[in-house]
This record gives C-alpha cells, structure tokens and sequence, in this order.
C-alpha cells in the first residue's frame, strides 16, 4: 500500500496519544498508540534475560506495527469503488512513488517489515560510521534509488539516543535534494534528547517512534542480528557503540 | 426414500476422511458423521418407510450375536420429512453419509433453550422404538436426539457373563442398569452440553473403548423399559408416555423375533420370558404407569395419540422460543453500540487496504495480500485486549524497566471454517506455538439457519483464552453458534474474543445483547445486511474471494 498514486489530500493524524508529546515536541512527532500487547513487546526488547530467537521474533512484531503506523503518515486520496455486492464503498487510495531507507545495520532489521506490507517498494541503503578517535559520525556508503528526490522517503533507524546517525542521514537525503518535508522518519525506541535535537533541526520532517524513555537499548542491532561489533574500523573488542 | 436424497456438496472437511490423520495437538474432536449413523440411514432407507432400524431388544444371550453388534440405537437423527432431510444424506460410492448440521439449540438471545425431554416407557417389545420413530417423523424440529436406555447396562463379571450365556441373567432387572451415569448424561444433555453415551457391547457384555458424543437437542426422546424407575430421571422427563401394549402381542412379537431373526430356540426364549422378562414387567414396569401423562395402546400403530403428542411438543417449543436468523436480522435498530464492541482506530492505513478488499475488481493475489494486512493488525489489537500484569525487568542497560507483560500463556485460536481460517497464519505468527482449534458452521440453503457440522478444540479448552475467529460477521447468526459451542465446552465468557474484519451492526448487536462479556474485535462495522444475508456494502463472500471458489459466471 506505501506505493498508491495520485495525492489530493495530506494526511492529518488525529493524534490520540496525547497532548503532551505535542506539547513537548511539536506536531510532527507521533508516538505509537501504546496499549498492553505494545507495552509488552517494549518490556521484552528490554529485557536483558530475552533469548536471541525470541527478541528476533518480538522485534519483528514491533517492527511491522511501527511501520504499518509509518504508513498511515503517507498521503493518500479519496476514491469510490464498487463491492461484490454491488454496493459502493467510499475508500482511499494511496500515492505512488515512495521508497524506504535503511540506516545500516539496525535499521535494516526494519525492512522485512516493510516488505511485508509493500511488496515491491524500493530501499535506498546508507552507512553511518562513528570515528573511533573523534566519535563523529561520517557516512561511508549510500545508495539510493535514482529518482529519490520526487519520492516520500521512510527512513528507518530502530534505535535512536543521541540522533547524530539519522542527523548525517538526512543530510545525505538532503544532499540528494528530498525535501525534509517529504521524510518520514520510523524509530522503535527514542530518548527525550534524541527527540527533542532531530524535531529542532528538522522542523518538517514525520517522525513517529514506539516510545520516548530517556534509556535507549542500545543492544538492539547486536542482539537482533548476533554479532557483536560491526564495521572494519574499530578496535575488535570496543564496546558497541550507537550514536 | 431414495427420491429425497439429493446431491448436497458437503464441506469437505465434514465429509469422510474426519478419522484419519492430523490430530496433533488437538484431541478433542467430534464429527457429525459416523458409520453407525450412516448404516442406520442405510438400514432406514431399505426399511422404507419405517424409519427406525429395526433393532432388536435387548437379548437375554449374546452366544448368538455377530460381533458387530448392530443395536446401536443411541443416535441423533433428524426428522426425515420433506424438507430437511433432502440436504442432510449423502450418498457416495461406497456409504452413505449423513451431514445434517447441528441447527441452533438456544434462542436469539444466545440462551440455552432447555430442550424437551420425552421419556417414553413400555414393556419389552411393546414397540417403544416405533412410538419414538413416529414422533420424530411428524415432530417438525430439524434435529432430535433419541438416548436408549440400552447404553447404560452395567459392565458384567465373569459369573454374570456365564449367567447371561446360560439364560439367566436377568436384563430385565433394574439392578442391570446404571441409573447413576443415566441420570448424569440425562442432565448434562438437558443442559444442552456434549456427553460421550457408552455403547455397549452385547457379545462381551462390556462398555467398548469409544462412546458416542450426542448433544442436548430441541427435543430429546429417552426410551426404555425402565425409564419411570429411577426418581431423578423421572423428574427430568417433560413429557412421560407409556406404551401399552397388549402381553399375548409382547411375547407374540418377542418370540417371533428371537426365533427366526435370532435362530434362538422356544425353549429359552420361554424360560427367559416366564423367569425373568414377565416378572419384571409386573414388579417394575407395569407399576411405573401411574407415573406416564399419557398412555399409548396398541403402540406405533395409534395415530391418534401421536399427533396428540406431537401437538403438545409443538407448543412447547414455541414457547421456549426456537427461532433465529430473520429475527436476528432485524433487532436492536438504531440503537447505541455495545461497550464490548472494540473497533480498530480508523486510520488512513486500515481505510486504504479496506478500499482494496472490498474492490470487486480486486486481483485474488493482492485481495490475499491486503486481507492478510488487516488481518494481522486486527490480530494485534485483539492480543492488546487480553488480561496483563506489570512486570520490572532488567535491561542490559543496567537499569531497570517498568513493562507488562501477558497475564496468561494459555491462549488458543479457533477459526470458524471457512473464511475464519484465513486469519489463523496470523494468529500464528505473533503466537507462538497457538494452538488452533476448528468449527464449521454452515447455512442451510433451505432454512437459512446456521448449522454446525464439525469441531475440533483444544483439550482443555475451558481453560483457555479464545480467540475465535471469522472473517466476517453479517447477522452473527454463525458466531453467536460458535461461541454457544465454547460456552458448553465449558469456556468462560468472558474468556472469548470473536475477532473479525467486517462485522455488520445488527450482528454486532445480537451477539453482544446475547454475550455480553464476548470482547467484539473488528475493523469496519457496515450499516447493512442484504436479504442474502450479506454485509453492505460489504466485502462480498470472503471464504470464496479468498480460496478462489467464486461461482463461475460472477465477476
């Protein structure tokens, strides 16, 4: 469905998770509506007793919610169509040209998920790296789809506690000329200031997030994908670091 | 007889195969076909006109029996008159087969109907059976249930088992009978509850190791010789009749049957009458008379007493209210939506994959893709409906979390066949390990009325959270059976979750006035239902949309 065609209408969340997170970050951040079963899948990702298969498992559960709330952030048109019975059903059509991005590697725990629910859609990739000395971010790979700049694009980053990684995304996006106003931004788990500095520096962007706590588990990409450090850089017993 | 069969295509999984295979995880299974029934059919096709087999009483021997014992009368039957019985035989190659769905048992408001219990009464051979085959025959009620006092001999010992070999064991006595399990399954099936009836083995004299599962009915028939002896089966019966049949006519009938069906010879047969079955008759039987309402004399053959007693049930039925799909369609109009009603948020998401399901130009491939969509997100808001406890874990973080996690690992699906089976993939994949338990209910094209023809549920089911699932709901008319059915498995209430796509709102209505602590999970309500009794402007038939059994010659 991320793949609909013409827009007529933006979509305007009725937000139902309260007023506070307006209050507190503005209209474009969206928190999942967080229930008992959300809750659940949270308390499990967390837990640090949570075997490997069943973290996976729990993951991709979240995972598929968050991106299903994700899609409801794309614009869409009003349509009629005809039922078997006959009758006619006033529905809505979504617009074509989207496409998701990953933030390697986490981030592409998140595409499964959106395969699921759009079966042809394109993934753009990019490769954040922190320098071992200077601890800042660089992007080391990107690649995206050539029209990237006429698309809506769902970037996708499941952990997120300082928000320097999605920052150099998004400038890589930016690069790219997407306008910020056409990004939506998928996160599992956010910290306060994460929030709180990618809203302030990039005021059009959607973001919609599973919940804001100011611990952000850390151990996400590692857990889901059993390997402890990632990239060719670093010293082989630094402790896994997201920035 | 043969004209009334007519080629009905029975849902396959009712059909023969239900005794092979596939059990797994799911012990607790009944299928509405047995080859008792199916050979009682036949039986009752060949007779004719006489629809009950002509059993035999029950024999004072067994030396002379096949092992096969054919008396199994403890059946549930249908009337076998115009119009139901023309959709409820199957005939294939080699047996016959008998799908008669299980019609409503409790009224619109989702109630348990106390069933009419007939207690029919009489000396041996004095042509019970036959009084019962007539009532049922003119009793317009789709589905009776007809219990023998033969399934409840005791078990015999040794010595016992010698007697009866030599004539002399008296199964005229009271003291042959298990009046304790007779009562018990009397009641239970007066509840309108499953019961597993013994079937008992003449040869050996012994219970064998399968029972027949029977339900309480509309009407329920109880025959015997002894039906009036024992005070709490009395008290059950509504209705006591007693067949009054002549002794010279009695002993006429039981010496002709024993001699030439049985190749018994005069000798025994006359020993056992004047020892023990003439006896028992005047010390027990023919005593319980004062307790019959009525009295039968002459036995089948009085046509009158009959239509007397088929007028009264009539009555009685209407009174205790069986009725159901058309009323259902048309109540609670315009009333406020029940609180036991939770329908998904409507978000732009959950409109747009609505928009492609309910699209009558819609590919099968993307109908199937989209449906599966929405199904796991129904799926997921009816998991977030379920009972949970907060719980503090520890994250690798080194601080601690305040979370929740579920209350109960005994969850279970149950699909409603066919559409609901649809929603099982997704049951299983944010479950693991479910078990998923099995109804089919269909309509009779006829009545219009749900039928249930199968089922398979988790053993424990009662202790179970229920997940019972169809796609859609249109006068809730299947759903409120299906959940009637977990309700007499003993499933509490409250621990159901009828989880669907569409439901239409006056279905809505009737199963949350009928049940009101059924939690309702759906993610459109329609306003209407059509005269074929589908939701507008609806989805269409999602089973055949799904599976690609669209009648040919329809877009």
């Amino acid at each position: 469905m991320g793949s609909g065609d013409t827009a007529t209408v933006i979509n305007k969340i009725s937000s139902d998770s309260g007023n506070e997170i307006i209050e507190e970050y503005g209209p474009n951040l969206r928190v999942l509506p967080t229930n008992n079963q959300v809750k659940e899948l949270q308390t499990i990702l967390r837990d640090k007793n949570t075997t490997r298969s069943d973290f996976k498992f729990y993951a991709d559960r979240l995972i598929r919610l968050v991106i299903e709330e994700s899609l409801n952030q794309l614009p869409f048109s009003k349509c009629s169509v005809t039922t078997p019975t006959g009758a006619k059903y006033k529905g809505l059509k979504y617009q074509k040209g989207n496409c998701g991005v990953s933030i390697v590697r986490s981030g592409e725990a998140m595409e499964q998920g959106l395969r699921d629910c759009c079966r042809s859609i394109r993934i753009g990739k990019i490769l954040v790296e922190s320098d071992v000395d200077t601890h800042e971010a660089k992007v080391v790979y990107a690649k995206f789809p050539d029209d990237i700049a006429e698309r809506k694009v769902l970037l996708m980053y499941p952990i997120m506690s300082t928000g320097n990684t999605v920052i150099k995304a998004i400038a890589v996006l930016k690069e790219h000329n997407v306008l910020e106003e056409n990004i939506i931004l998928s996160n599992l788990f956010c910290t306060p200031f994460a929030a709180k500095t990618l809203v302030t520096a990039f005021p059009k962007m959607k973001i919609l997030s599973s919940e804001i706590h100011h611990v952000a588990p850390n151990h996400f990409g590692q857990k889901y994908f059993g390997c402890s450090y990632h990239g060719v850089t670093g010293p082989p017993n630094a402790p896994m670091k997201n920035v | 007889m043969a004209a009334k069969i007519q080629q009905f295509d029975p849902p396959s999984s009712a059909s023969s195969d239900s005794d092979n295979g596939g059990e797994q995880c799911l012990e607790d299974r009944e299928v509405f076909i047995s080859d008792e029934l199916a050979e009682d059919i036949e039986r009752y096709q060949r007779s004719n006109g006489t629809p009950t087999p002509q059993s035999p009483r029950p024999p004072s021997t067994g030396s002379q029996k096949s092992p096969r014992s054919r008396r199994q009368r403890t059946t549930s039957m249908t009337q076998s008159s115009k119009k139901t019985s023309a959709e409820s035989i199957l005939r294939s190659k080699t047996r016959t087969i008998y799908t008669a769905g299980r019609p409503p048992w409790y009224n619109s408001a989702g109630q348990q109907v106390e069933p009419f219990v007939i207690g029919i009464c009489g000396g041996s051979a004095s042509g019970k059976t036959t009084v019962a085959a007539k009532i049922i025959e003119s009793l317009d009620v789709p589905w009776v249930t007809l219990l023998s006092m033969d399934s409840f001999y005791k078990v015999l010992n040794e010595k016992q088992h010698a007697m009866a070999a030599e004539n002399e064991y008296n199964f005229d006595h009271p003291d042959a009978f298990d009046f304790e399990l007779l009562a018990a399954t009397l009641q239970r099936l007066k509840e309108g509850r499953k019961v597993e009836v013994p079937i008992y083995n003449f040869v050996t004299h012994c219970r064998e190791n399968r029972t027949k599962t029977m339900y309480g009915a509309n009407v329920i028939i109880f025959e015997g010789i002894l039906t009036f002896y024992n005070a709490d089966v009395l008290k059950m019966c509504d209705m006591k009749v007693f067949v009054d049949t002549d002794a010279d006519v009695r002993l006429a009938r039981r010496l002709r049957r024993d001699i030439s069906q049985r190749g018994r010879d005069l000798e025994g047969v006359l020993k056992q009458y004047c020892t023990m079955v003439k006896p028992s008759f005047y010390y027990y039987i023919a005593p319980s008379m004062v307790h019959a309402d009525i009295i039968v004399p002459r036995g089948g053959d009085n046509e009158v007493a009959i239509e007397l007693i088929v007028q009264h049930v009539h009555t009685q039925l209407q009174l205790r209210g069986f009725k159901l799909r058309e009323k259902l369609a048309h109540s609670y109009i315009g009333q406020p939506l029940p609180t036991s009603l939770y329908l998904l948020p409507d978000t732009p998401q959950i409109k747009g994959l609505h928009t492609f399901i309910r699209n009558k130009s819609t590919l099968r491939d993307e109908f199937i893709f989209y449906s599966k969509r929405l199904i796991r997100l129904v799926i997921e808001y009816a998991l977030s409906l379920l009972p949970f406890k907060e719980i503090t874990v520890e994250t690798p973080q080194g601080v601690l979390y305040q979370g929740k996690r579920g209350a109960t690992d005994k969850i279970c699906g149950v699909s409603i066949l066919r559409a609901g089976e649809t929603m099982e993939q997704a049951v299983c994949d944010v479950c693991k390990d479910i078990r998923i338990g099995k109804i089919l209910i269909q309509t009779n094209l006829h009545t219009g009325e749900p039928e249930l023809y199968y089922l398979r549920l988790p053993k424990d089911i009662k202790d179970y959270k229920v997940i019972l699932m169809d796609a859609t709901v249109a006068t809730g008319a299947a759903a409120m059976m299906a959940i009637r059915v977990l309700l007499d498995h003993d499933v509490a209430e409250d621990n159901i979750l009828l989880v669907s796509l569409l439901m239409a709102e006056s279905g809505v209505h009737s199963i949350a006035y009928a049940f009101p602590q059924v939690k309702i999970v759906t993610s459109a309500l329609d306003p209407e239902i059509n005269e074929k009794f589908y939701v507008l402007p609806g989805i269409g038939n999602f089973g055949d949309r799904y599976f690609g059994t669209e009648p040919s010659g329809e877009d």
